[in-house]
């Protein structure tokens, strides 16, 4: 093998790997931003905050921590129970 | 060429029911969550659907968080006095009607006690309760089965029955404590301080409950670490 092509082959996984980091960041950011509500309303619900954790799962995570609030009994009580 | 343009019109095609499914289910689940703190369901299918909108999801996003730190009505029904003799509790529902809210003045009520278990394994054990009061001294109350009912009050001891907790954030009387069997229930009986199991509020409309399997409880300011000795 030439030179040149392990030279462009660590360009090529160093470039990807900057980019998985920063798409792993971005994506941790912007799951921040939901979290910190989602913690809280889980919370207030009487559910675990923890639960808001899940939007960290891409696509899947925001559906089932909707879907824990949206079926689930809330312990503290809902407004429709009764 | 025409079999590659097929192909990708089926996946764009595929792509958009999955994200047609997804967008109904976020909306009928957005529709049940906010119903459930009190508000109309629509806010919450309308805060969905504007993701289809030019307004994209910046704005969802702000409703998401409003909605999450605005005072729902679910909260401020349950607060008002009116409410609590329509609870469905099975014991603190009734005798504590208009005592929400009225900071240690409520009459104590009649004790009653969880079902017990079906199967109840003899159990002989009791339970402690450890912390520390808002003065930084250390608090430990011991209780069993040989009561039924137990009254967590903030005033000193009054009956052979009351767990005192001297602290000016604790209600006179504060919560029930019951024993069934090898269970324990809990019933706050409507102090302004609150009662809270492993972090989550108990309210009076809740009834008692089953606090066995849990670690900590909270009157007021003070924090109560439960095991069994």
């Amino acid at each position: 093998m030439p030179d040149p092509f392990y030279h462009l082959l660590a360009w090529v996984l160093g470039f990807g790997s900057f980019f998985l980091l920063v798409l792993l960041i971005g994506h941790v950011l912007v799951a921040l931003v939901v979290i910190i509500p989602t913690w809280r309303i889980c919370v207030r619900a009487g559910f675990a905050g923890a639960w808001s954790l899940l939007h960290l799962i891409p696509v899947i995570g925001s559906f089932v921590v909707m879907a824990i609030l949206a079926f689930g009994d809330w312990p503290n009580g809902e407004a429709t129970s009764d | 060429m025409g079999t590659e343009f097929v192909a990708l019109l089926g996946l764009a095609g595929l792509s958009s029911a999955f994200a047609f499914v997804a967008l109904v289910l976020a909306a009928w689940m957005a529709w049940r969550i906010v119903e459930k703190a009190g508000l109309p369901g629509w806010t919450g299918l309308g805060a969905v659907l504007l993701t289809l909108t030019g307004v994209g999801t910046i704005v969802p996003l702000i409703l998401l968080w409003i909605f999450a730190f605005m005072r729902w009505p679910r909260d401020a029904a349950f607060a008002s006095p009116a409410r609590a003799p329509a609870a469905p509790g099975p014991a603190t529902g009734g005798p504590m009607a208009g005592s929400s809210g009225a900071g240690g003045s409520t009459a104590p009520a009649a004790p009653s006690a969880l079902p017990p278990p079906p199967k109840a394994l003899a159990d002989g054990r009791g339970w402690t309760l450890t912390g520390k009061l808002g003065d930084g001294q250390a608090v430990s109350l011991s209780f069993d089965a040989s009561a039924s009912a137990w009254m967590l009050t903030g005033a000193a001891a009054a009956q052979p029955t009351d767990l005192s907790l001297p602290d000016p954030s604790v209600g006179q009387p504060h919560a029930r404590l019951m024993v069934a069997g090898a269970r324990l229930g809990l019933a706050d009986l409507g102090t302004a301080g609150g009662t809270f199991i492993d972090g989550a509020r108990l309210l009076p409309e809740h009834g008692p409950r089953d606090i066995t399997a849990v670690r900590t409880i909270r009157l007021g300011g003070v924090e109560l670490t439960l095991s069994r000795v």
